[in-house]
């Protein structure tokens, strides 16, 4: 795994409070091409915000985010063509309901890359047999299960060419045993190379697939190392405390 | 009893062919009602759109504050009041078609209502689905057309369908401003005829009629639109 690319997102000073609540408060971080980056943390802890942050579905109240050199915080952005390489996948999937598989997946590189339905297709179709579910192209997303779901949410996006993938507590909402397929394909990911920012509860993705972890708390990175480093020599005491609570 | 049935359904509806009265209104009241809807989903829609982005992004304030100050004079006050302000006083001085400010009364006093149908179903789809639509880089509006709108549409079916019946209905007060639709033709009949039964049965079977139709039509719509999420 390639540690040291080039910088792709660079965060600074990054603080968003609703009300009087601090949900970050100051974070300043690098994710590097490459990197598969998981962060974890108590509930409440601002990962989510973190993350969301990264793709500006929540405007930060203060810092600057720079994805490949270009501060898409300022306002003279354009933001919708830098979205378009920053994949998100959700806890609750957010899948289409009106479009079929295919029609998910196609939507956004032919209203937005400007494909034809032709090759928008037969991109999908050759996504969709990566993770084997060409057989559903024709399906709605009401006929699938959440694991079934949650891969083609991950295509829809893969199919935007992202330099980066955001997930967002990605298996929360599966069950149990669908879990293992959605983080199967995910491990897929990061063996190609994709770079990922990962928030999840899924220890054992993170020892296994991470090239770092950061613990979120209280609205702040408080400790990030290597997975090894990071399960086994914990340093700062919250984050002990939340190993013990959840190894 | 039945001898004077026919001998009245003779004068009121054959004689002179008074049935004309009936299919001529009967022309009118659709026309109106179909631009007026027309009209309604339009400018409703556009409502509707300023409305909830203000609602979502704290943007169009301005607009916002006029979309409710319309919205709230529009069902504030009686539709006959408001059509006989379009024609006697804001186009007094034109010779202006009436069937035109029928329909214009009639949509714009449709839209006022839509508006908050459509607000609604655009606020009752999942924000899950706005943010799915704008991480894939999709602009607002782009998002509002290809994601939301579709599936908002689908849930307000019902109370869009609700809306159209009772604006056909409500056209039945054209006849304030002279306008020759289906109600006034019916009683064009009785004033000839000086037989109140016949005209007006015949007027409220033919919009009994005409809703039955449509609320049939709204039901198949709303069934295949159901399907075709399956």
């Amino acid at each position: 795994m390639s540690v040291n690319g080039d910088v792709l997102i660079k965060v600074e000073g990054l603080k968003k409070s609703f009300g009087g609540f601090h949900a970050l408060d100051g974070i300043t971080e690098e994710i590097r091409k490459g990197e598969v980056v998981v962060i974890v943390g108590p509930s409440g802890s601002g990962k989510s915000t973190f993350l969301r942050s990264l793709n500006l579905l929540e405007v930060p109240t203060e810092g600057h985010i720079y994805f490949e050199g270009v501060d898409i915080t300022d306002k003279k952005t354009d933001l919708d063509k830098h979205r378009q390489k920053m994949g998100m996948v959700f806890q609750h999937f957010n899948l289409f309901p009106h479009k079929t598989i295919l029609d998910n997946i196609t939507l956004a590189p032919i209203k937005l890359l400007g494909m034809t339905k032709e090759e928008a297709e037969k991109k999908a179709m050759d996504l969709l047999k990566r993770v084997g579910l060409q057989d559903k192209a024709d399906s709605y997303p009401s006929r699938l299960s959440g694991g079934q779901k949650q891969r083609i949410a991950i295509v829809r996006s893969l199919a935007m060419d992202p330099d980066v993938m955001l997930f967002d507590e990605p298996t929360s909402a599966l069950d149990p045993e669908m879990v293992g397929e959605v983080l199967e394909l995910m491990k897929q990911l990061a063996k190609d190379g994709m770079t990922m920012v990962v928030v999840t509860h899924e220890m054992g993705f993170a020892k296994e697939v991470a090239s770092r972890v950061l613990f979120v708390d209280e609205g702040k990175v408080k400790e990030q190392n290597t997975p090894e480093e990071f399960f086994s020599n914990p340093k700062d005491p919250r984050l002990k405390e939340f190993l013990s609570k959840i190894l | 009893m039945l001898q004077n049935l026919q001998d009245s359904f003779y004068v009121n509806f054959i004689k002179e062919n008074r049935w004309q009265y009936l299919t001529d209104g009967l022309k009118v009241t659709l026309i109106v009602t179909f631009f007026a809807v027309i009209v309604g989903i339009v400018f409703g829609t556009l409502i509707a759109i300023i409305r909830s982005t203000h609602d979502k992004t704290g943007k169009l304030t301005i607009l916002d504050i006029l979309a409710r100050i319309y919205i709230t004079v529009i069902r504030g006050t009686p539709v006959v009041v408001q059509l006989m302000i379009i024609y006697f006083v804001i186009f007094a001085s034109s010779d202006i078609d009436k069937t035109v400010v029928a329909v214009l009364a009639f949509g714009m006093n449709s839209s006022a209502y839509v508006a908050e149908i459509v607000r609604s179903g655009i606020m009752s789809v999942d924000s899950g689905q706005f943010e799915a639509g704008r991480s894939l880089g999709f602009n607002y509006i782009q998002t509002m057309r290809y994601i939301i709108l579709p599936q908002a549409l689908k849930n307000i079916l019902p109370a869009l369908g609700n809306e159209f019946i009772v604006l056909l209905k409500e056209t039945s007060v054209s006849g304030y401003i002279a306008l020759q639709d289906l109600t006034k033709g019916g009683d064009i009949i009785r004033s000839r005829t000086f037989d109140a039964f016949m005209p007006l049965f015949a007027v409220a079977l033919i919009y009994l009629v005409l809703v039955l139709i449509f609320t049939k039509l709204v039901n198949m719509l709303e069934r295949r639109m159901r399907n075709s999420e399956r």
